[in-house]
């Protein structure tokens, strides 16, 4: 992830002959997620305006977007989640990834004794499956089997219904997750920081830089196109996030909806239909899917333009 | 020339993962569930009917939380299991409609064997049958018999006797029930929906409030949601939190002296994990001068696929289940608390699940009360059980919601 | 600088080179990472009841019976072994096809190439359940239902668009006078995609890996709809045989996952030693 490009050719490369020869190497990856995503995805994108669940679908145009902004009960339902899935984004965002670029700084210092055993812990919680930690999670936070051993240990401010009261049950969804993948990008901050050059590290620290201005003027400008890649992936992860939610508080995001997600709101619509019913709208979820694909392209495009790609 | 035989050998490993190609066997059938809890009973009732017929049905289950979600998926791809597990009323009503399920009205023994109440539960519209009813549930109070026997409790006759007796084991410092609102369900569908049928009645009363004839804000609903409310108050510290599956360890550990669910929960309580526990069920008590009910609810029956490739095989083995035979030796192949809809005498071997059924004897029974037409107020009535129980509003408050609710769907 | 500066670094060198904040800090770190593991594998220990009682203590009767149960109950080995393969073919697909792209596309800088890159990048913006129905009609289509085939596929589909994007930055951001040099030599651009990009890429390649390493491994929802018969089914769907309509029972769930984690985290360490090996060995020179 080395920023710097060459820039002192002034003949074009005689390896960028144009498009014509490269797409052969493209080809392979682009047939497979043509077939089994991009087409799939796609033609289901075109559900959006059909209504129906099984057999016979009715085009309706518009209607599912009407429906989906006019609506008052799913209006609110999609306004709520996305209000929702803008803080757990904020969490993953400002603590995960601000967590992460600082374990991997303490991690890449190459004096630093321990690095590996250290970054394999970082890592271990990514790989538990999330209805487990889910339900971990659940029991310990629960007062009535939590409560004794926290009381016993003088803890006993601690013990409150946490996940039932919908002023901390978002916060405390989101901070598990965090907990369980700041191994991700403290992965990608250390592959990124590996690569710039010890020269430049030595130079700097003979200038008589310290490390916090090591940090800021020569990694943190370095690592902006792995900053841009992974604000990206945490941005369209979050904005399709939905195991935590239903291994922690339900499908409907309970309580009252105060941890329902846009995940987990498409998941009800589109997928699974709502409890006890089970019948979907795949339609309204195709729905849900491309307004917020809609608004992931708004809020992508610019990001990769600002870190990445520049010619 | 690594990296050559590397992917040498993963077109091997992939080749030799190839689906071998099936020959032509004798018939063997499947069948979806939800019920993964009874993988090893269904195995052993499906192996009795194997020796009976040569017929051969493998019991694939799924995840019951994921069952809707994927046997609809797959049912409209045209590799849906031929036999499966229906739930009654609308879910399943929905399939049927859509063309996945068999009209099953003329399979021998459906029309002939089975009460109108069980019936009702897989008619459509259109007064076809599309499922055998096979289970129903109860829902009832469970007790922890030491606690009670401690304090020489008893247990209650009427609604005002249950909340006195709440009361009571509170102040001998008991934790008088173990219910929780965390999992969005069982505190409409066991609590309220189980206490319903004693206000309401039963199937006589609820059309009533299906066809707009009766409001749901009238004596009737308020009284129902004042005595939960009363009842709210005796739920445990962060019962917010507290979900479906917490309840019997909180009865085990002698947290909790009560709690109100499924009958289904009996299997579970006869199970290794809770061989300590000494139990008991009562019904949720009428308040004085209400003609007590019970919530006895259809829970699943059995449905044909319409593209099976086996039509005749699917069509008998739902008539042996239709029988007071095959009836005979599903049931007790089944986990205690699910029971048998069948008119036929089957006696079930455990005793629990014999006592749970005797809670019926003089009691109106009746499917849960939303599920045959209002389903639509499931949502709206389980916000409001809720925020009464964080004494966020008012039964009478709760009530008009459930009456506009009502209204709404009446104008659809 | 005078010597007795010299000496004074010196001496501070060795106190600042043991990085005692960065210890604290990781090991305050350790504590948090490690606690629900902890508890996930001392439940896992226990019967249901102890684990109600007081969660957070060790057992106080240790049993291996959910241990036991979950190796002699079922195909245990059959299911770790179709989640291995899948997880290994999966990826090795991944990265292989993904790095072919990667290279192409961080070259072929044209208006068709950046909108083939872009049109790889939108991928990772929908959620891939809505593509289900479509997805189980092409496996009709190809009969790979009860196949492992039928997850290699969606799988891989599903890692590519990250592949994809992390692949071609990185690439993009390799100095052009790699190339140039190799050009120079005669080679042609499939030996430079071997012999130069691929050693280059090896922490990206393991990034992409790592990443897409866990959701390959935990995933529910296509093994559950593709997957039905006993021996083609993954370690997670074997979970759910565990997970009842109304109760689970989460002392052998535990067992299991503790036992399905240990894979993911050999697969890890084999990956991650990518980039910790090219930390030592000294980075690339910009």
């Amino acid at each position: 992830m080395q920023p710097t490009l060459s820039k002192s050719h002034p003949r074009r490369s005689r390896l960028e002959p144009g498009g014509g020869y490269w797409i052969w190497y493209v080809l392979p990856a682009l047939i497979m997620y043509c077939l089994f995503m991009a087409y799939p995805m796609l033609d289901s994108v075109r559900l959006s305006l059909y209504e129906g669940t099984t057999g016979a679908r009715n085009f309706v145009g518009l209607a599912n977007y009407v429906r989906l902004f006019t609506d008052p009960e799913v209006s609110a339902r999609f306004w709520g989640a996305f209000f929702n899935t803008w803080v757990f984004f904020a969490y993953h965002m400002l603590l995960q990834n601000v967590l992460g670029m600082l374990f991997a700084v303490v991690l890449t210092n190459r004096t630093m004794r321990g690095r590996r055993f250290y970054q394999t812990i970082i890592f271990i919680p990514c790989t538990i499956a999330v209805m487990v930690t889910g339900y971990l999670f659940k029991l310990v936070l629960n007062p009535q089997f939590a409560g004794p051993t926290l009381r016993s240990m003088g803890l006993g401010a601690l013990v409150k219904p946490w996940l039932g009261d919908e002023k901390t049950a978002l916060h405390v969804i989101s901070l598990v997750s965090v907990w369980q993948w700041v191994g991700i990008p403290t992965m990608m901050f250390v592959a990124g920081l590996q690569n710039i050059s010890e020269d430049l590290l030595e130079a700097a620290d003979i200038a008589g830089a310290n490390s916090w201005q090591t940090f800021w003027y020569i990694k943190f400008p370095l690592l902006l196109p792995v900053i841009g890649m992974i604000a990206i992936l945490t941005f369209v992860s979050n904005f399709n996030a939905f195991d935590i939610v239903y291994a922690m508080a339900t499908p409907d995001g309970a309580p009252n909806y105060s941890t329902d997600l846009i995940g987990s709101l498409f998941y009800r619509y589109g997928v699974a239909g709502k409890h006890p019913i089970g019948i979907p709208e795949p339609g309204v979820g195709a729905a849900i899917s491309t307004a917020i694909f809609a608004m992931l392209l708004v809020g992508v495009i610019p990001t990769l333009r600002a870190t990445q790609g520049k010619e | 020339m690594k990296k050559l035989t590397a992917l040498l050998l993963a077109v091997l490993m992939m080749a030799a993962l190839l689906p071998s190609l099936v020959q032509a066997e004798p018939v063997k059938l499947t069948m979806g569930s939800w019920r993964s809890d009874d993988a090893e009973q269904a195995k052993g009732w499906l192996a009795k009917y194997k020796e009976l017929t040569g017929v051969e049905i493998v019991f694939e289950p799924t995840q019951s939380a994921q069952y809707n979600a994927t046997l609809r998926l797959q049912l409209d791809n045209g590799t849906g299991p031929d036999l499966m597990y229906a739930r009654s009323y609308a879910v399943g009503e929905e399939l049927y409609e859509a063309g996945f399920f068999m009209d099953v009205s003329d399979v021998p023994g459906v029309k002939e064997n089975f009460p109108a109440s069980a019936l009702d539960g897989w008619q459509a519209k259109d007064g076809k049958i599309f499922a055998v009813p096979v289970s129903a549930v109860s829902h009832v109070v469970y007790y922890n018999v030491d606690i009670f026997e401690k304090h020489g409790l008893k247990v209650p006759e009427t609604f005002e006797d249950f909340l006195a007796l709440c009361q009571e084991l509170k102040d001998k410092g008991e934790q008088p029930l173990a219910n929780g609102i965390a999992d969005n369900w069982d505190i409409l569908e066991c609590v309220y929906l189980g206490m319903l049928p004693n206000y309401v009645g039963g199937v006589d009363e609820r059309v009533k409030y299906e066809s707009g004839e009766k409001k749901m804000n009238d004596e009737t609903f308020v009284k129902s949601l004042e005595d939960y409310a009363k009842l709210a108050k005796f739920l445990p510290e962060g019962f917010e939190s507290m979900g479906n599956s917490d309840m019997p360890a909180m009865l085990a550990l002698g947290r909790a002296a009560m709690f109100i669910d499924g009958s289904w929960t009996a299997g579970a309580l006869l199970g290794e994990d809770y061989k300590d526990l000494n139990w008991g069920a009562f019904a949720i008590p009428a308040p004085e001068g209400n003609k007590a009910g019970m919530s006895f609810h259809t829970d699943w029956g059995m449905a044909g696929n319409t593209a099976t490739k086996h039509p005749e095989e699917v069509k008998a083995f739902l008539a042996w289940v239709a029988s007071p035979e095959g009836a005979e030796i599903i049931s007790k192949a089944q986990p205690a608390g699910f029971f048998p809809m069948i008119n036929a005498e089957i006696k079930l071997e455990e005793q629990h699940a014999n006592d749970i059924l005797a809670l019926n004897e003089g009691k109106i029974l009746d499917s849960r009360f939303v599920w045959a037409k209002l389903l639509d107020m499931y949502t709206p009535m389980v916000e409001q059980l809720n925020a009464i129980a964080k004494g966020e509003t008012t039964p009478e408050a709760a009530a008009e919601v459930f009456a506009a609710e009502q209204a709404k769907i009446l104008d659809k | 600088m005078s010597v007795k500066q010299k000496e004074r670094k010196g001496r501070s060198l060795k106190i600042y080179n043991m990085h005692i904040p960065s210890h604290i800090l990781m090991v305050l770190w350790v504590l948090v990472a490690v606690f629900p593991v902890y508890l996930l594998i001392i439940n896992s220990f226990k019967g249901r009841m102890a684990i109600y009682s007081n969660p957070f203590g060790l057992p106080t009767e240790w049993t291996a019976q959910n241990y036991l149960n979950v190796i002699q109950g079922g195909n245990f080995f059959q299911y770790f072994l179709n989640s291995i393969i899948v997880v290994v073919v999966s990826l090795f697909m991944i990265l292989l096809l993904g790095s072919l792209a990667g290279y192409g596309l961080a070259h072929w800088r044209g208006k068709i190439g950046r909108g083939v890159y872009f049109f790889f990048v939108m991928g990772m913006m929908l959620p891939i359940k809505i593509a289900t129905i479509r997805l189980l009609e092409l496996m009709k289509i190809f009969d790979l239902f009860n196949s492992l085939w039928s997850l290699f596929f969606v799988y891989i589909a599903m890692g590519l668009p990250i592949a994809v994007f992390i692949l071609t930055e990185f690439v993009h951001g390799l100095p052009k006078d790699l190339y140039e040099a190799a050009y120079i030599d005669g080679a042609h651009r499939s030996k430079i995609y071997y012999s130069v990009v691929l050693p280059l890429i090896k922490p990206a390649l393991a990034t992409v890996g790592i990443y897409n390493l866990v959701p390959i491994w935990n995933d529910l929802w296509f093994p559950l709809i593709f997957i039905t018969q006993e021996d083609k089914k993954t370690v997670l769907l074997a979970v759910t045989r565990l997970q009842g309509q109304y109760a689970t029972d989460w002392p052998r769930v535990f067992a299991l996952l503790t036992l399905s984690a240990l894979p993911v985290i050999l697969l890890y360490l084999s990956m991650s030693k990518q980039f910790i090996a090219g930390l030592t060995a000294g980075a690339v020179k910009g």
